[in-house]
């Protein structure tokens, strides 16, 4: 993930590294964005990839190019939403779609058979945090978050919403201050708050932590600790544990970290960050054993960004895919061989033991590995059992059933 | 499949066409900049105090730097309110009209010390790695040689005051640290590369 801001409250990992001067006690010397970057021998050029925040029309979409397994196939869903991130389906079956950059907020319904756009917020913040519950949609902006009740019935004058900001006093950091958002089964609104540095020291109650409140922003819980920024996470259908993605570091080098997956089992668990990554010892910040963290459920791949993630419920997809764990990759920057740029299975045994990470959406990514045309960022099932799946680059939703 | 789309991208999406970017037409947006040109000069080279030239620009850069005006989230009324309404083709298209011009750049008065101290701050914040060192830019990444030096002060201020958000946070934390001295020294220095 881009990992981008200043780092006012934070001492670069390269600081860190010379040990020599007091933490706070010393100005900056290289920019956030970089910090770690000297001596890790990568490429000095390595940046994060443009967006792309106008319409692509349909006819240019890399259809023809994705492979999805045998007996399934894809189709494009809905386009025209630039930016297109985070999904959340009402009961009604709108799907609402957030975004980052272009600060939008869709809700696309099906009407006879064809898809239409709404553009129901805008000028918000990076409102990548999408949840619906009870008629109402809850959208979480990094300096925002608002409700709308009743929702499926104003799609085409949403009105103002509630605003909860102050209820939730969310830290208004940017850097990985963008949010993933959805309701537990205890009713519960979780979200994630990232770190605001690639590597430092910081408040570890505040930072890097999966978090709950009750829906009106009260009882604020922190449901895991240490996991450096989380932009997917769902609960088990059966066992209803919560699960999460999580993006590594930058500028550790090509291979490591990887990107991480978390089963969270208890409140409150630490799962390492900035000290560990399984048993990856960061250099950047002072060594701790990494046995004493929780360790992660799976290794997703070095930089691949992987965010939106969802349990398959239901046997639609047939009884493999049982709530095992779809999760969009949505390539990486910050590595001179691009990687990620798909959407992959956890594949999960009746113990909730991770036995293997299998393709399930590719084609993304060119035959040199060079050239992208899509960035996969949410998966999500609707209601029929088919999988969305949101590309953010060009705008465009697509849709994986059974043949 | 259909998609109609509500609200500002309304027309876009019907009027575009296979290979939108290579095919953005610069000859139509000449005719869309007729409006623009009071500000940003004739052929898009600015003769105003504050006001950058377009000439010779990324054009993805100015895409979305259009974009980001229109929607609300880079903050200028004047440019908030010549955006409002103006749809994703129309935009590519005046993105593509400025990006075919040559760029008059109209250096300062050098002053060595200045050109030294900027230089030196360039290399130390790795400037050219994400601007090319020429600093003529790549995709979202603007060209920043040859700009007015004034404007690249005052853009670089709303930077490190965070009163100017891009598509990324890359500008805020690259600034991060540096004084008005050597953001002075950086705007002196690159206003006088071609
Ligand atoms: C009233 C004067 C005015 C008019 C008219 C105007 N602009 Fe601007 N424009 C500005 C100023 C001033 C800025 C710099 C704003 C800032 O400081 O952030 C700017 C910034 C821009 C930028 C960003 C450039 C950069 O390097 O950051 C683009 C692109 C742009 N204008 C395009 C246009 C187009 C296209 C039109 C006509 C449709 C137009 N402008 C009309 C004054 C104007
Ligand atoms: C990590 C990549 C990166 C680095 C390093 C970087 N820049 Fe930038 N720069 C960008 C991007 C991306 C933008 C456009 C941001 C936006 O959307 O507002 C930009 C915009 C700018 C602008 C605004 C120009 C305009 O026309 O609006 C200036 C001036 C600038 N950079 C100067 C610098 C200087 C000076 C340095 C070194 C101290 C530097 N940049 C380092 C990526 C970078």
């Amino acid at each position: 993930m881009a990992t981008f801001a200043s780092m006012r409250l934070a001492l670069g990992a390269a600081l860190l590294a010379a040990a020599a001067v007091p933490a706070y006690a010393q100005q900056q010397q290289v920019p956030a964005w970089a910090v770690g970057r000297e001596g890790s021998g990568m490429s000095p050029t390595l940046a994060p990839h443009a967006p792309k925040l106008t319409v692509t029309p349909e006819n240019e979409l890399p259809i023809n190019d994705l492979r999805v397994p045998d007996g399934f196939k894809i189709e494009v869903w809905a386009h025209g939403a630039p930016g297109a991130r985070m999904m959340a389906v009402g009961d009604r079956g709108t799907v609402f779609v957030g975004s980052r950059v272009i600060g939008r907020v869709y809700a696309i319904s099906d009407e006879g058979g064809q898809r239409r756009v709404r553009i129901i917020a805008q000028g918000l913040k990076q409102p990548n945090g999408i949840a619906f519950k009870d008629g109402a949609l809850t959208v979480i902006a990094i300096n925002q978050v608002l409700r709308w009740e009743g929702i499926e019935g104003k799609l085409d004058n949403p009105g103002q919403p509630t605003d909860l900001t102050s209820a939730f006093n969310l830290p208004p950091e940017e850097h990985h201050g963008w949010k993933f958002a959805g309701f537990g089964p205890d009713g519960r609104l979780y979200t994630n708050v990232g770190v605001p540095c690639n590597v430092c020291e910081f408040d570890r109650d505040r930072y890097a932590i999966l978090v709950s409140f009750r829906p009106d922003g009260s009882d604020r819980r922190i449901e895991a600790r240490g996991i450096r920024n989380s932009v997917g996470f769902d609960f088990h259908p059966a066992t209803r544990e919560l699960w999460a993605t999580n993006n590594g570091r930058d500028w550790a080098g090509n291979d490591v970290p990887e990107d991480t997956l978390h089963r969270v089992r208890r409140s409150g668990e630490d799962h390492g960050f900035p000290f560990c990554v399984g048993d990856w010892n960061d250099p950047a910040v002072p060594r701790r054993a990494c046995s004493e963290f929780e360790q992660p459920a799976a290794k997703l791949g070095p930089h691949v960004a992987a965010l939106g993630m969802r349990f398959y419920r239901g046997t639609g997809f047939g009884a493999e895919y049982e709530n095992q764990i779809f999760i969009a990759r949505r390539g990486s920057w910050n590595r001179e061989k691009k990687s990620g740029y798909d959407v992959v299975v956890a594949k999960l045994d009746g113990q909730g033991r991770v036995t293997g990470i299998q393709p399930f959406l590719t084609g993304f990514l060119d035959a040199s590995g060079e050239k992208f045309t899509g960035r996969p960022v949410d998966v999500q099932q609707l209601q029929d059992g088919s999988l969305l799946v949101a590309d953010e680059q060009l705008g465009a939703i697509y849709r994986i059933s059974r043949r | 499949m259909r998609t109609t789309l509500m609200g500002a991208a309304a027309l876009a999406a019907a009027l575009l066409f296979p290979g939108a970017v290579a095919a953005a037409d610069a000859a139509r947006g000449q005719a869309l900049a007729e409006s623009c040109a009071a500000c940003h000069g004739p052929g898009g080279n600015s003769q105003l105090d504050l006001v950058p030239s377009l000439a010779g620009q990324q054009p993805l850069f100015l895409t979305l730097q259009m974009i980001l005006f229109r929607e609300g989230i880079r903050a200028f009324p004047p440019m908030n309110e010549a955006m409002k309404g103006v749809v994703d083709r129309d935009i590519e298209d005046l993105a593509a009209y400025y990006a075919s011009l040559t760029l008059e750049p109209q250096p300062p008065a050098r002053d060595a010390a200045k050109v030294e101290r900027g230089k030196a701050l360039s290399a130390t914040h790795h400037c050219g790695s994400c601007h090319l060192p020429d600093y003529s830019g790549q995709n979202q990444v603007p060209r920043i040689a040859g700009q007015r030096e004034d404007f690249l002060l005052h853009t670089m201020l709303e930077y490190q005051q965070q009163k100017r958000s891009g598509t990324d946070t890359a500008m805020n934390a690259a600034l991060y640290g540096l004084s008005e001295a050597d953001l002075e020294a950086l705007a002196h220095y690159l206003a006088l590369q071609r």
